[in-house]
């Protein structure tokens, strides 16, 4: 239980890896309350915010968020971290998707019907315990989703009408789009956060 | 217009389908058309052209070629959830209809209505329901009435 509440946020550093982002990314209001936001009881949270960390407490900071990625790589390699979901950018839009799911993209992809494709723009990967977020995105070495085109079909014919009254205009069509449905195979992390 | 009035269904696949091995939907097609009739030359054209390569590049679908008498040609595709879907091909060129038959191969069978939303999940959430303490730091403390609110 301990561990699981250590565990309550994590942010990836893959590309750089700076110790005062770390804090900084905990608190994304604390520059924001300046002057954009009228103060009111809900411009800040309730509790009190600490802008400035001093050396000693940047060690401390430092040394919780070495032990927090330890904690969840080791979680990774032994794999009891349960089912996975991620946030995936994909045909202009962002899916929440979990193993075994059915996304319909409203138009046609290059791959065939049983292709597999992988989707590489990965925003967000969580378990139970812990979350990954990207910045944007999560590296490709660290996240892997896997999907099959199932499907590719037409929508059903949308009728788009027009009509201005007491001018006899009106004008009719008929929009029948292409569609492609994708099934999620497989959400993996890798143990390489650092 | 709005198409609340119109049918709809949910977005689901045939038996799982994809989750081990995709399977091709469909099970059988088979061209009708006439022999003599002008308005099936484009089939007549496509069974010289394209239909053997076409069998041969999908083995798991049956493809029948019947002739009939002053008929309109026309293409039926019979699916494994046992949905048939008719397509009629008057003057339709080869290539219209080698285009059609990708069509119908790709499908799965399902009825082409109103999808009610674009995903469909069988596990909603991993994390369990969001509320507002969800994420809040241990080391905050519990939540106490906001003194200098009060006072100011």
């Amino acid at each position: 239980m301990a561990a699981s509440r250590g565990l309550w946020r994590t942010c990836s550093l893959v590309s750089s890896r700076t110790p005062l982002l770390f804090s900084t990314a905990v608190r994304p209001h604390s520059s924001l309350s300046g002057d954009l936001v009228p103060r009111t009881s809900l411009s800040r949270p309730p509790w009190p915010q600490h802008t400035s960390l001093e050396p000693q407490e940047q060690e401390a900071e430092r040394r919780r968020h070495a032990a927090l990625v330890n904690t969840v790589n080791q979680r990774i390699q032994q794999q009891d971290i349960g089912r996975l979901f991620a946030v995936v950018h994909f045909a202009g839009r962002q899916w929440k998707v979990t193993g075994e799911d059915l996304i319909l993209i409203e138009n046609h992809i290059e791959a065939e019907c049983g292709e597999r494709i992988r989707m590489e723009k990965v925003l967000l990967v969580g378990a139970e315990d812990f979350t990954l977020i990207g910045r944007p995105v999560l590296g490709k070495e660290l996240v892997r989703v896997e999907a099959t085109v199932v499907e590719k079909t037409e929508s059903w014919p949308k009728v788009h009408m027009q009509f201005w009254k007491r001018h006899r205009f009106q004008r009719k069509r008929i929009i029948v789009q292409p569609q492609t449905v994708l099934r999620i195979n497989s959400i993996e992390v890798a143990p390489r956060l650092t | 217009m709005t198409s609340r009035g119109t049918p709809s269904r949910f977005l689901r696949s045939v038996l799982q389908n994809g989750l081990g091995r995709y399977v091709c939907q469909l099970k059988r097609i088979s061209i009708i058309f006439s022999k003599t009739h002008p308005s099936s030359l484009g089939v007549r054209e496509y069974i010289e052209e394209g239909v053997v390569d076409y069998a041969k590049k999908n083995p798991g679908t049956v493809v029948y070629v019947s002739p009939q008498t002053s008929t309109v040609p026309k293409i039926v595709a019979e699916y494994l959830n046992g949905n048939v879907r008719e397509e009629i091909v008057i003057c339709k060129t080869p290539q219209q209809i080698s285009e059609l038959f990708t069509k119908l191969t790709s499908q799965s069978g399902l009825d082409i209505i109103r999808i009610r939303k674009p995903i469909h999940t069988d596990s909603p959430s991993i994390q369990g329901q969001w509320h507002p303490f969800t994420n809040r730091p241990p080391s905050i403390g519990p939540i106490k009435p906001q003194k200098q609110l009060n006072q100011s």
